[in-house]
């Protein structure tokens, strides 16, 4: 008796669940990466923001979680890797993040030691095509140099999201330097009470600029009515960002043959 | 006289209908390779497909799987199949004219012949590791000598910093378009004639071979060239269509403001998604239009809607539509912009 009743409220509950799923708004969100910077205005460009649910206080262990957490930064990943002068100048005089930045030009390959080795192995493995000795060199570079640097970031991510699933995430363009995110689901429209959630959009690893290591944390209102933007922003010294966490950091400083101890 | 020519006209009749039966049917066989069946499931690909082939410098140009696998791929399971008759089906397969002196075969892969796998492209993960820099730092390069490794006669180029463009270039011919029309939703009306053609410049094609994704992934870096699962995918057979499926078609890559920006400044998704595939929207959501063509959107959204109230033929929107997609309701992403 207990199971049919059971079932028939399943069934009336039914349609309530439907109107509820139905009704829910979705909102957008652009994140601007122009920010001030020692008074001038800097582009964050191509770097990946996430979107979660929640604010400050709700992912307040989230938080703590990569506010704490230990990231090597470019310089130094590549000079533990005992990457030669070469290879860290060549990736520096663009900013790059590893070598599938850009493309590798004849000249990078006969002045940069690594490139130079792989482009040698290339051409034995290749019949002495020179085209496809310097277009293919990076399957022919050491791990570590190749994508050891993206991998590294890709486990402090993963690390950092274990136990947080982020609803979106997306990257700064390199013109508009926007992040957008759409469609985001706001459940408070849905249930017919509050019009607008509470959302937290970080970066969840500190991105690397001009020397030193930015980690943001903001809370921001979403509804379902309008693009809602957010401009990030650094603190003035001794100051704070309105429902932000901003941590700054300085860089270590690390060249080829004197890597900080770990 | 004239029944000689009736027999002889009713004799190549036959002879033409014998014919093409056999090419179709030779056409069928050539064609009847499944790598689905159970037998072949169970094989790893690398056990009858080498990758590089022998062939590779003069068919390509590069090392790739240019040829169909060795006669020691087929013969363990199929030994009888290679003595069935004079001209054993089974040489089809590979082989211009079957039998024991054929010798030439097709250019690998027939591109005629029905498609087996599908390929997937986790575009998310690409524009993390591809796109991602690190922003100029006037303090570094200041502290840094950058310029001991280039060659005295070295020209400074402008870098060239991979990004989508590595897989998708500018189209040089015009793709056969398909209106992307709303399926549940009924237009307003017949489409009206603008007259209008899109240019191949307004496309941007994709890869059709390994080329692109062998420069970083033939070796070493996973999926590698003979780990073919690792892109690609059993499915149905279909035919291989090249056909664009659009909401507009007047968008032009290259116009002037458009081919400043950042593909992903518009293509939003696309580093949200690691199969575009399964985007039930298009890429580029309408926010991204409205940012820049706000005005004439909003004109034409008005004398659609004056149109409506007025009881006239409903207006088309033809700004970024052309007609037969321009003559539908307005959806609810262009309503709340």
């Amino acid at each position: 008796m207990s199971f049919i009743r059971g079932i028939i409220l399943i069934l009336l509950a039914l349609p309530t669940f439907s109107v509820a799923v139905s009704s829910q708004s979705a909102g957008s969100l652009e994140v601007s990466g122009r920010v001030k910077i020692g008074g001038k205005v800097e582009k964050l460009t191509r770097k990946r923001f996430y979107l979660f649910r929640g604010g400050l206080e709700t992912n307040k262990a989230f938080i703590e979680k990569i506010k704490s957490a230990v990231v090597v930064s470019r310089d130094c990943f590549y000079c533990e890797q005992k990457a030669s002068s070469e290879f860290m100048a060549w990736l520096r005089a663009e900013d790059c993040e590893s070598p599938y930045c850009r493309s590798i030009t004849a000249d990078d390959a006969k002045n940069v030691p690594e490139f130079q080795a792989a482009y040698q192995k290339g051409m034995r493995q290749f019949r002495n095509k020179t085209a496809v000795a310097q277009q293919w060199l990076t399957t022919l570079l050491a791990p570590s140099l190749r994508d050891g640097f993206y991998r590294q970031r890709k486990t402090s991510v993963d690390l950092a999201l274990a136990n947080t699933k982020p609803l979106q995430s997306s990257m700064t363009d390199s013109v508009s330097v926007r992040a957008i995110f759409i469609d985001i689901p706001i459940l408070g429209a849905a249930t017919g009470g509050k019009t607008t959630e509470t959302f937290l959009i970080s970066n969840v690893i500190p991105l690397e600029f001009a020397g030193k290591s930015y980690l943001w944390a903001c809370e921001v209102e979403i509804g379902p009515s309008k693009k809602v933007t957010l401009a990030l922003q650094v603190p003035e010294p001794g100051k704070t960002v309105r429902r932000c966490e901003v941590v700054v950091k300085d860089l270590p400083v690390c060249t080829t043959g004197v890597c900080p101890a770990k | 006289m004239r029944k000689v020519a009736l027999v002889l006209f009713l004799a190549s009749a036959a002879t033409l209908f014998a014919a093409d039966l056999l090419f179709t049917a030779e056409a069928q066989k050539r064609d009847s390779f499944q790598h689905s069946t159970i037998a072949h499931k169970k094989l790893d690909c690398s056990s009858c497909h080498k990758n590089p082939t022998a062939n590779w410098a003069s068919t390509r140009g590069y090392p790739d799987v240019a040829d169909f696998p060795g006669h020691a791929s087929c013969i363990n399971c199929h030994r009888a199949d290679f003595f069935a008759g004079n001209r054993p089906a089974i040489c089809a397969g590979c082989h211009v004219s079957p039998g024991p002196r054929g010798a030439a075969r097709f250019s690998f892969p027939v591109k005629s012949r029905s498609q087996q796998f599908t390929t997937i492209f986790p575009h998310n993960v690409h524009q993390d590791i591809i796109a991602t820099t690190i922003k100029k730092s006037d303090v570094a390069v200041a502290h840094f000598v950058n310029a001991n490794y280039r060659s005295p006669g070295f020209v400074d180029d402008k870098p060239q910093f991979n990004n989508c463009a590595i897989c998708h270039q500018t189209s040089s011919k015009l793709p056969k378009l398909i209106a992307r029309t709303p399926s549940t939703i009924q237009p307003l009306g017949n489409a009206v004639t603008d007259g209008f053609i899109p240019k191949p410049a307004f496309f941007k094609d994709m890869p059709s071979g390994h080329a692109t994704c062998f420069t970083c992934h033939f070796q070493n870096v996973q999926p590698i060239g003979t780990n073919c699962a690792g892109c690609h995918s059993l499915t149905k057979p279909y035919s291989r269509s090249d056909n664009v499926k659009r909401y507009s078609f007047k968008f032009d890559h290259q116009q002037k403001e458009h081919s400043v920006r950042d593909c992903m400044t518009c293509h939003v998704r696309i580093s949200q998604n690691a199969d575009v595939r399964m985007l039930k929207d298009a890429d580029v959501p309408f926010m991204t239009c409205v940012s820049c063509h706000s005005d004439k959107i909003t004109e034409e959204i008005t004398k659609r809607a004056e149109s409506v109230k007025d009881q006239k033929p409903a207006f088309q929107c033809i700004y970024c539509h052309t007609p037969d997609i321009g003559r539908f309701p307005i959806p609810a992403s262009h309503e709340n912009k």
